[in-house]
């Protein structure tokens, strides 16, 4: 596998159908390596149906899926050698230590001495810090710490890829941050591949975003090209202040002649005129947007910049478009 | 040892090997198989239960003969009206009247136990996600079962035959002063395991089929209930189930040549297992966790 752009996940029209329900349609996806892949979703988008289809655990009604270029119902148990995983609702027996359980899990992976074994198991139970749990049995664990061990559980083989399925859902404020921090701390060593509905979280930690609605796929992207805007173009936000209406719609009558320039809206705001344009060449808005509009030096430009979306919006409009369909 | 650096080896595996650690062996089928088979001893022998079997069946198996064999003769003096010995051990004598008693009554409540230590196996772990959780590790689904299926064969061995049976000797040399034939008893004591083996793969592979204990024990009880009501009617059943293993065992104890029906029954009770385990590998390729 070519380190530098290789394909870790890939599903070619994976479906899967639950008696009437189809929890799955068609999903074509692709989660490049040492990526921080975010899967968001509204609960019941098929989020975790399409998680354990990759591992194994339920079989898909139609389409292909393949893990490091396996296929995921032929060579599952090879693929679920570089994989670590963290359920949505994580259970191990009740009456193990998180040690005894880790144990338990590094020995899937590898032998060797014993010593050596328990040197990892200590190793993760430092990372996600639960030394001071690690001799008690699960049933006293709080939800994050079984999170916390979740995260542990998943790292012990030192995987490729680390599939989690909404790994901060039940935690608290403090709990979120931290399983958070510790996906930040990982990132260098896998590629995450992980499941949401928090957008907050996503925004924070991943690079690229898949959103699933209603079991179908409604984006795909990078997360900067998902903020920055949908359909392929940018928007900019312009505040301008003008004596005379005849100069402003002189400037609009320069800016819509051009070729790039896709759309362009007026609001207006306390005084101020708002435009938001949008436009197919970055570049060269950059480089001649304000200097079009300052052909007239009667004008103003309070304020200009490229719009941003949060990934809320984002969201938002793309679920909401697709479930009013 | 060596770090390999070909592309192709996952990172996990050079790290591990910076550690000394090498990959966990078994693959395919047996993929697993190991650390899940200590794992499933370990609750037998490294938790409670050892000790709970242990009391269970040493008094109930081990008391019961005691009572025939040590206190039985003092009640009779004190109590005339109770049955004797001799008439329990229907008048063969003590070292013989004890292990028909202990073969009969180990069938029918080693069966109970087998379905009771069985039936949340597969179950409880389908409904609470450990299994889920093992299956999302490098572990063969065939190993899981087959790691299930004989973990409760060797402590059923284990606790309900083996230690029982080696109580029961024990009672029988200190009350007579004589010791069975060694031979003969572990061959009828293999009979009754093989009995509680059909019930374990019986409910193995019902707990693969069902999503709770209520189908599961019905089927299981009812096969052992049903069918011994039914033998009554229909006595060919017993050519096919094992609903008079206990007779098959005193014939082995006892050297008895056996009736084409005892070894039907037994080579009936053998292919209906392996079948039972079979089925529960086949069907828990497709079960969804």
């Amino acid at each position: 596998m070519d380190p530098s752009n290789s394909l870790v996940i890939e599903t070619q029209n994976l479906s899967k159908t639950y008696k009437e329900t189809q929890a799955l349609k068609g999903l074509n996806l692709t989660v490049k390596q040492n990526s921080i892949f975010g899967f968001l979703g509204p609960n019941g988008a098929g989020k975790s149906t399409t998680i354990k289809i990759l591992l194994g655990l339920i079989q898909p009604s139609g389409g292909q899926a393949t893990v490091f270029g396996h296929d995921v119902q032929r060579d599952s148990v090879k693929i679920r050698k570089r994989v670590g995983y963290l359920a949505q609702d994580p259970r191990y027996y009740e009456h193990m230590t998180a040690r005894q359980i880790l144990g338990y899990t590094a020995r899937f992976f590898y032998r060797g001495p014993k010593d050596l074994l328990e040197a990892r198991v200590q190793e993760v139970i430092e990372l996600v810090g639960l030394e001071n749990k690690a001799d008690r049995p699960m049933r006293g664990f709080s939800g994050g710490e079984r999170q916390r061990l979740g995260i542990a559980q998943a790292q012990v083989n030192y995987p490729d890829l680390l599939i989690l399925d909404e790994p901060a859902a039940s935690l608290d404020p403090m709990g979120r941050h931290d399983v958070l921090a510790i996906m930040e701390k990982l990132r260098k060593y896998t590629t995450i591949f992980y499941s949401t509905h928090i957008l907050e979280d996503v925004q924070r930690v991943s690079d690229s975003v898949a959103i699933l609605n209603q079991g179908a796929l409604v984006a795909e992207a990078p997360i900067n090209e998902l903020l920055a805007g949908d359909g392929g173009s940018t928007m900019y936000d312009i505040t301008l202040m003008s004596e005379t209406e005849a100069a402003l719609a002189g400037a609009r009558e320069r800016v819509v002649s051009q070729s790039w320039v896709q759309n362009l809206s007026v609001t207006a705001d306390d005084g101020l005129t708002c435009w938001q344009v949008s436009v197919t060449d970055e570049a060269a808005a950059e480089d001649q947007l304000q200097r079009l509009i300052l052909e007239d030096r009667s004008l103003k430009v309070k304020h200009f910049g490229r719009k941003t979306y949060n990934l809320e919006e984002v969201f938002l409009e793309l679920v909401g478009k697709e479930n009013s369909k | 040892m060596t770090v390999q650096t070909h592309p192709h080896v996952s990172r996990d595996l050079r790290l591990a090997a910076r550690q000394g650690l090498l990959p966990a062996r078994g693959s395919g089928w047996l993929a697993g198989f190991g650390n899940m088979l200590a794992k499933e001893m370990g609750e037998w022998f490294r938790t409670r239960r050892w000790l709970w079997q242990l009391l269970i069946w040493s008094v109930i198996l081990g008391g019961l003969i005691a009572f025939f064999l040590f206190a039985l003769p003092v009640l009779n003096t004190l109590m005339p009206g109770l049955p004797t010995q001799e008439q329990v051990f229907v008048g063969t004598p003590p070292e013989v009247g004890a292990m028909i008693q202990f073969f009969s009554f180990l069938v029918m409540t080693g069966t109970i136990g087998a379905i009771i230590l069985a039936q949340d196996e597969i179950i409880q772990e389908k409904q609470s996600g450990t299994a889920a959780w093992i299956l999302s590790k490098p572990a063969a689904r065939q190993a899981f079962i087959l790691t299930k299926l004989l973990s409760n064969a060797i402590g059923v061995l284990v606790f309900i035959v083996a230690i029982p049976g080696l109580i029961i000797l024990g009672e029988i040399f200190l009350a007579t002063h004589k010791v069975p034939a060694l031979a003969p008893f572990v061959a009828g004591a293999g009979v009754v395991w093989l009995a509680l083996f059909f019930y374990i793969s019986l409910v193995i592979m019902l707990g693969v089929m069902f999503e709770n204990r209520g189908p599961l024990l019905g089927i299981a009880f009812g096969v052992l209930w049903g069918g011994m009501i039914l033998r009554n009617f229909i006595p060919q059943i017993l050519y096919v189930l094992p609903l008079g293993m206990e007779g098959v065992a005193l014939g082995v104890v006892q050297g008895i040549p056996l009736p084409a029906l005892y070894v039907s029954e037994l080579i009936s009770t053998a292919v209906l297992s392996i079948l039972f385990t079979l089925v529960a590998l086949w069907r828990f390729q497709k079960v969804e966790l």
